[in-house]
């Protein structure tokens, strides 16, 4: 397989190179275009620098090969009793498929036919393989045991469905366990488990149900799939046993039933196991003999004429120990091309080997195919027609999690469609261009990006399709990060201004820092393949490296990368270090502690500590379950461990044992608490394990049980913790307590401490505001209201906040029995009250977040004549205002004519600033012109008006200026 | 106007209450110097109104015409600038203010606003006494960092700033702070002072006491002299004129925790647990200082307790108080105390009455 992989690399120029010495016709058009050849031979180099190092060899072996690589169509015809005709029909679908899905340039067809012709042949040797291997252990073993036969096959194929599905019942399963948890069983561990032979039961369908007799079920799984058996979850036609060991008279045993599927108790499948070494194992290893014989001996006559084929087989080649010389070599090329790793050395050559995604990258081809012709069309100039397809994109952004060959589609499609590929990642500085562009290309990267981009490649004539066609891929945008300031505005500012594609990778789209740059891009969103995908294709690879993998270990190892082929193939070759066979078992064994961490919600977290089993958690885990959020969990822990009777109690007839156990969980709790201002307040953050000890591990260890209601019709689930909002609603009250208290002291009519009003002050102070309105006449009743708001300088927000923070949950309402005339007619008097009535202390102290309301009275003190026209001026000036926060603070506790007026002027300069900054700007005239002519308008009409409108048109003139500056 | 406000004495000379105290304090002022000051006793006690008459003693009545300002401090702290916004009241002479609202960056606000102080130092017209005084308040919430760096301020710049603290216990204010003060103890009113002070108020405002009406004021206002008067005000508003046995109306908020201990005297369970927990959420989301509830609780307890149980109970409140202080979620070290207390108590019934 090797060799396979190099020829590969070797077909672009070597194959070539041999077909240009046979058949001369394929050669000449070649030469015509030697820039495309040329380019092409040399970017291989450069990428595979192991090619170079075995070139020497590979010639030799080239020469070898020679004869029979050319003659190889007929002598498939010739010889093909093993290698079926079904792999030429598969070789000219493969051809066909090509075509529909990745057209080439149709310059390229033309010129040169050889080299695609090879290129689609060579694919489908690549992936012949499977073919091979399947069809001739299948035909062995038809000759050889036909009890066997079909067997495998179909055991392979039948796993490659059905784990996902057991899997995702497993998850139930282990929720359903928390409201009936499953006995243990009877005889756990008493029963000697025996070995088999590996397959033994391959090919049979597995159903467990119920409690087995000593087997958990989750090693009853195990065992299953150990020896090459399926387990599904539930029952179906094609399930060949029923595993279980009492008839729980469930949904399984009863469909069991119906469809006559057989039963087997544990023991059953002890003795099949058990079996199956005795008898079976020699059988098989007989088997197994024969078929390496057999799958030898078609190659040992041809080996000369189709050295291809055969070195697919390698697997079975590596053993044969009987090989000639050519065997010898190939070893130790295995050797020697050891050095480069897998994830290279397997990287997808052609796009449809991408495993997954095939539809976005045949997106990603038509786009980048389209993008001359939609963006940088020939003669006309143009312009006209980027607007007219404003659905297009300049740009393009692939993200998907890691390991699943963004990259690499990225630079496979450009290269079949023969773009030059310059590829910009997170190793390269990505910061602003700098603004002194004469540096020119010497200067940073992004003066690189920048050049390249901007200019295009001149050539002796003009003539576009001469031209280098290149595009940039700005690998990992995502990453630019501190180093690289201002990285995405400069790229977005690329985007349009590029005259080549650009191809952009991140992993997380929706990253905060994206934002911007998904508008400008084509969103590509690669999901992970499915394990089966991915089973499919390690199984390519270990084949090519003469390991032994059964299908249901590779599955295993695609689920535990989680979707992450690049991890996959590091760690199959790690493993292929150290073994050359590789089960279920190492697979397993291997890669438990190095599973990717799952995510988990902090919901889920409390629910397996406070569940039944979470007294049997480890220690480890629970910390790691506490650790999930260590800020969330614990507050989910104290909002609701009371509801928890603990399952450790027993019969506790009269709930003492509980109540004392709530006790020391919420003195936990508190402590919990305490650590956690030692960590947060003086960073003492080796505290955070004792932390999650005492806030969630002990509470949960003392409290874990079944959950009950404390309300009616409360749901059973855990609540939200409580605090997170409750402490908000206390921070908010706070703050308006403290304006109150502000105002109050600014009355200088009393000056108490915040804590003293809320205890001593808060109740008398509300008697006085409502008790009057209650019981005197109306009118007599707000007058006398509104004047002691005034003396206490209390506002209506004031007045608001006493009444809220007087209410209790299960008392009544303080404004209960207050007929609302009442209270619009307070309302109406205060408002009157406040037009005429001396600016009060309070109203110039500014409050904290709220600036504008002094305003307003600030201006209505400057002209007390014409209230009518002054209340209006002041909605205007407090409008203004919003929008000019720097205005704001000038204003400030003064409130004399001369400042606004001075103020005015400055905001005169200021839309004269605007005007000036505007001119100055690269603007095109156009745009240049309108705010000019709207600033000057709006200061012109300034200088007119009484100030306070004048304020306020200012103001307003002064936005568009101020947002064309932005 | 608040009867509380109205009834303050403006100077020394009319203090009614503490007139030793005032006294003393008059002769100390005129004496020309003023050392620092500490005052600290029980709320309701006349701490700020002797502090305010002091000061009008010292500066005249331009310590009266106080401006509020909302002031906001950049604070250059090492690497970053924190921007710290506080309420302060200051006249020409004095500033005021409570450093302990800001929470623990409340250190920054005791430097900067001392260092501020001593920069720029009035003069008065006669061109000597140049010192300002600035009152903190509720020094005893000031953290113990901040307490150590008014140790060191208050001796820099002593020659032109005196510092008046006020708190309520002086036992959470540190030794070094204390000794460099001249402590000044105020007393909680004793009964008869506090009905004489009604009656005085009485009288100002032309209102018939009946007898003992007074007395039964000062008996619920738990020797707070504020809380007397203005309990005195709210039943003048409720109702007049007085009967003898007028109910004085509770606060709400006592009203609330004594509900709340009356809760769980009936019932011991995580249901119940479960609803004071909202209560007291309630409590607070109003407003009610922790300590405070927890303080009142303990006292609502003791009043209900068999005597073999006041003294366990006493401790877990103790033992509460101080992690609560530790802490910073208050709430769950309240309801570690309800529950700590729910299970004594369950535990005693049982043993009891079986």
């Amino acid at each position: 397989m090797q060799r396979d992989i190099r020829k590969w690399f070797m077909k672009a120029h070597d194959k070539g190179n041999d077909n240009a010495e046979k058949k001369p016709p394929p050669t000449e058009p070649k030469t015509e275009t030697p820039v495309c050849g040329g380019q092409e031979g040399s970017g291989r180099r450069k990428t595979s620098k192991y090619f170079v190092a075995n070139k020497q060899k590979q010639k030799e072996d080239k020469e070898v090969e020679d004869l029979p690589v050319k003659r190889k169509a007929q002598n498939d015809d010739f010889q093909s009793v093993k290698p079926p005709p079904s792999k030429k029909v598969h070789k000219f679908d493969d051809e066909e498929e090509d075509d529909d899905d990745f057209s080439l340039p149709k310059k390229k067809n033309a010129a040169s036919p050889s080299k695609k012709l090879k290129s689609s042949s060579g694919r489908g040797i690549a992936q012949k393989p499977v073919h091979v291997n399947e069809s001739d252990e299948d035909d062995a073993k038809d000759t050889e045991s036909p009890l066997k036969s079909g067997g495998r096959g179909r055991g392979g194929r039948g796993v490659s469905g059905a784990p996902s599905g057991g899997r995702g019942r497993g998850g139930g399963r282990g929720g359903f366990m928390n409201f009936g948890e499953r006995k243990d069983p009877p005889h756990k561990g008493e029963k000697e488990v025996p070995e088999g032979a590996p397959n033994c039961l391959a090919g049979l369908t597995f159903v467990i149900s119920g409690t087995l007799d000593s087997l958990e079920r989750e090693e009853a799984e195990d065992l299953i799939k150990r020896h090459g058996g399926r387990v599904t979850g539930s029952v179906s036609k094609k399930t060949s046993y029923l595993l279980c060991d009492e008839d729980i008279e469930g949904r399984k045993s009863s469909k069991a039933k119906e469809l006559g599927t057989p039963f087997l108790t544990e023991d059953g499948l002890f003795d099949k196991i058990r079996s199956s070494k005795n008898s079976k194992a020699p059988a098989r290893e007989d088997s197994k003999v024969s078929v390496e014989k057999v799958a030898s001996l078609p190659k040992k006559s041809p080996q000369k004429a189709d050295l291809k084929s055969k070195s697919l087989m390698s697997n079975a080649a590596h053993k044969d120990l009987g090989a000639g010389s050519q065997q010898a070599k190939q070893k130790d090329q295995a050797i020697q091309c050891s050095s480069l790793i897998w994830t290279e050395k397997y990287r997808p050559k052609v796009p449809n080997e991408m495993i997954g995604n095939q539809s976005l990258v045949t997106q990603l081809h038509n786009w980048l195919k389209n993008w001359n012709e939609q963006f940088h069309d020939t003669g006309n100039k143009g312009k006209g027609k980027k607007q007219n397809d404003s659905t297009a994109k300049k740009a393009v952004l692939l993200s998907g999690p890691p390991g699943i060959g963004k990259t690499t589609s990225a630079k496979l499609v450009s290269k079949m469609l023969g773009f030059q590929a310059i590829e910009v990642n997170a190793s390269d500085n990505r910061g602003k261009a700098d603004a002194k562009i004469f540096k020119g290309i010497s200067g940073s990267n992004a003066n690189c990006i920048k050049e390249l981009i901007s200019n295009e490649s001149l050539g002796f004539e003009m003539d576009r399709s001469k031209h280098l066609k290149t595009v940039l891929i700005m690998d990992e945008v995502d990453g630019m990060s501190a180093g690289d300031r201002g990285g995405v505005a400069d790229l977005i500012a690329s985007i349009k201004i590029s005259k080549i594609p650009i191809i952009c990778i991140c992993n997380d789209r929706y990253s905060q820092k994206l934002k911007s740059l998904v508008n400008y891009c084509l969103l590509l969103s690669f999901r992970k393949p499915t394990k089966q995908q991915m089973a499919k294709r390690l199984n390519q690879v270990a084949g090519a490296e003469g390991l032994q993998v059964n299908e249901i270990a590779l599955e295993e190892l695609a689920e535990r990368v989680n979707g992450d082929m690049r991890m996959a193939l590091n760690q199959l070759q790690y493993m292929s270090l150290s073994m050359s066979v590789i089960n279920y078992d190492d697979v397993r064994q291997r890669l438990q502690g190095s599973a990717k961490d799952e995510d988990i919600s902090p919901f889920t977290a409390v629910d397996k500590l406070f569940g039944f089993s979470g007294g049997k958690l480890r220690m480890d885990e629970r910390i790691d379950l506490s650790m999930s959020d260590p800020d969330l969990v614990p507050l989910l822990i104290q909002e609701n461990y009371i509801n928890y009777r603990p399952s450790s109690i027993g019969k506790d007839d009269n709930g003492m044992k509980r109540m004392s156990l709530i006790a020391r969980a919420a003195e936990s709790i508190a402590d919990g608490d305490i650590i956690n201002v030692q960590i947060r307040r003086y960073r003492q953050w080796q505290l955070s394990q004792t932390g999650s000890l005492s806030s969630c591990i002990i509470p949960a260890a003392l409290l874990h049980g079944s959950r009950e209601t404390l309300e009616q019709g409360e749901r059973n689930f855990n609540r939200f913790g409580g605090w997170l909002g409750k402490n908000s609603t206390a921070g908010k009250n706070l703050r308006l307590l403290e304006d109150l208290h502000v105002h109050l002291l600014a009355s200088r009519e009393s000056n108490m401490g915040r804590e003293t009003l809320r205890l001593d002050y808060l109740t008398v102070l509300l008697k006085q505001l409502t008790d009057p309105l209650r019981v005197l006449p109306k009118d007599e009743a707000v007058e006398k209201v509104v004047e002691f708001m005034n003396i206490y300088s209390i506002s209506q927000d004031d007045m608001d906040t006493i009444v809220e923070l007087s209410k209790f949950q299960g008392h009544g309402n303080p404004l209960d029995g207050i007929p609302s005339t009442v209270k619009a007619a307070l309302t109406r008097a205060y408002k009157g009250e406040s037009k005429s009535r001396m600016v009060r202390a309070a109203d110039l102290v500014t409050l904290p977040g709220k600036k504008k309301a002094p305003k307003k009275r600030v201006a209505a003190i400057l002209e007390p004549s014409d209230d009518g026209l002054r209340e209006e001026n002041g909605d205007a000036l407090a409008e203004s205002e919003e929008e000019n926060s720097s205005d704001t603070e000038d204003m400030e506790g003064t409130g004399n004519g001369e400042k606004l007026q001075s103020e005015l002027q400055s905001l005169n300069s200021k839309g004269i600033q605007v005007e000036v900054e505007l001119k100055c700007g690269k603007e095109s005239s156009k745009s240049k012109k309108t705010p000019t002519g709207r600033g000057k308008g709006g200061s012109a009409s300034t200088e007119k008006k009484p100030a306070g409108r004048g304020r306020g048109g200012s103001g307003s003139s002064e936005k568009p200026g101020a947002k064309r500056k932005r | 106007m608040l009867w509380v406000d109205k009834y303050r004495p403006k100077t020394l000379d009319q203090v009614i209450v503490h007139q030793e105290i005032a006294e003393n304090l008059k002769k100390l002022v005129t004496e020309q110097d003023c050392p620092h000051l500490l005052f600290y006793g029980p709320s309701g006690s006349g701490k700020k109104t002797l502090i305010m008459a002091l000061l009008r003693q010292i500066f005249g009545t331009s310590a009266e015409k106080v401006k509020v300002e909302n002031r906001t401090w950049k604070i250059d702290a090492g690497s970053r600038t924190i921007d710290l916004e506080l309420t302060t009241l200051s006249s020409t002479n004095h500033v005021e203010l409570s450093p302990s609202d800001v929470g623990f960056q409340d250190r920054y606000i005791v430097q900067e606003i001392i260092k501020e102080m001593a920069k720029n130092r009035p003069i008065d017209t006669k061109g000597k006494k140049g010192y300002k005084v600035l009152v903190l308040n509720e020094v005893d919430k000031l953290s113990r960092e901040a307490q150590h760096s008014l140790r060191r301020t208050m001796e820099k710049y002593s020659a032109s700033c005196r510092l008046i603290l006020c708190c309520n216990s002086s036992s959470k204010v540190t030794e070094a702070i204390r000794s460099r003060c001249l402590n000044v103890r105020i007393n909680a009113p004793k009964e008869e002072q506090i009905v004489k002070v009604l009656e005085f108020i009485g009288k100002k405002e032309g209102l018939q006491l009946p007898p003992g009406f007074a007395a039964r004021i000062a008996d619920k206002s738990n020797r707070s002299l504020r809380r007397a008067i203005l309990s005195f005000e709210t039943c003048r508003v409720q109702q007049y004129p007085f009967s003898s046995n007028q109910a004085i109306p509770p606060m709400d908020w006592e009203e609330y925790v004594s509900e709340i201990c009356s809760d769980i005297m009936r019932e011991q369970s995580p249901k119940r647990l479960f609803q004071v927990r909202g209560k007291l959420y309630e409590l607070l989301i109003n407003c009610i200082p922790p300590e405070i509830i927890l303080k009142k609780l303990l006292s609502e307890l003791l009043k209900k307790l068999d005597e073999e149980l006041k003294h366990e109970v006493c401790h877990w409140a103790a033992y509460y108080e101080h992690r609560m202080r530790m802490g910073q979620k208050a709430i769950f070290h309240l309801e570690a105390f309800l529950a700590k207390f729910m299970s004594i108590y369950k535990a005693f019934l049982i043993a009891t009455f079986g």
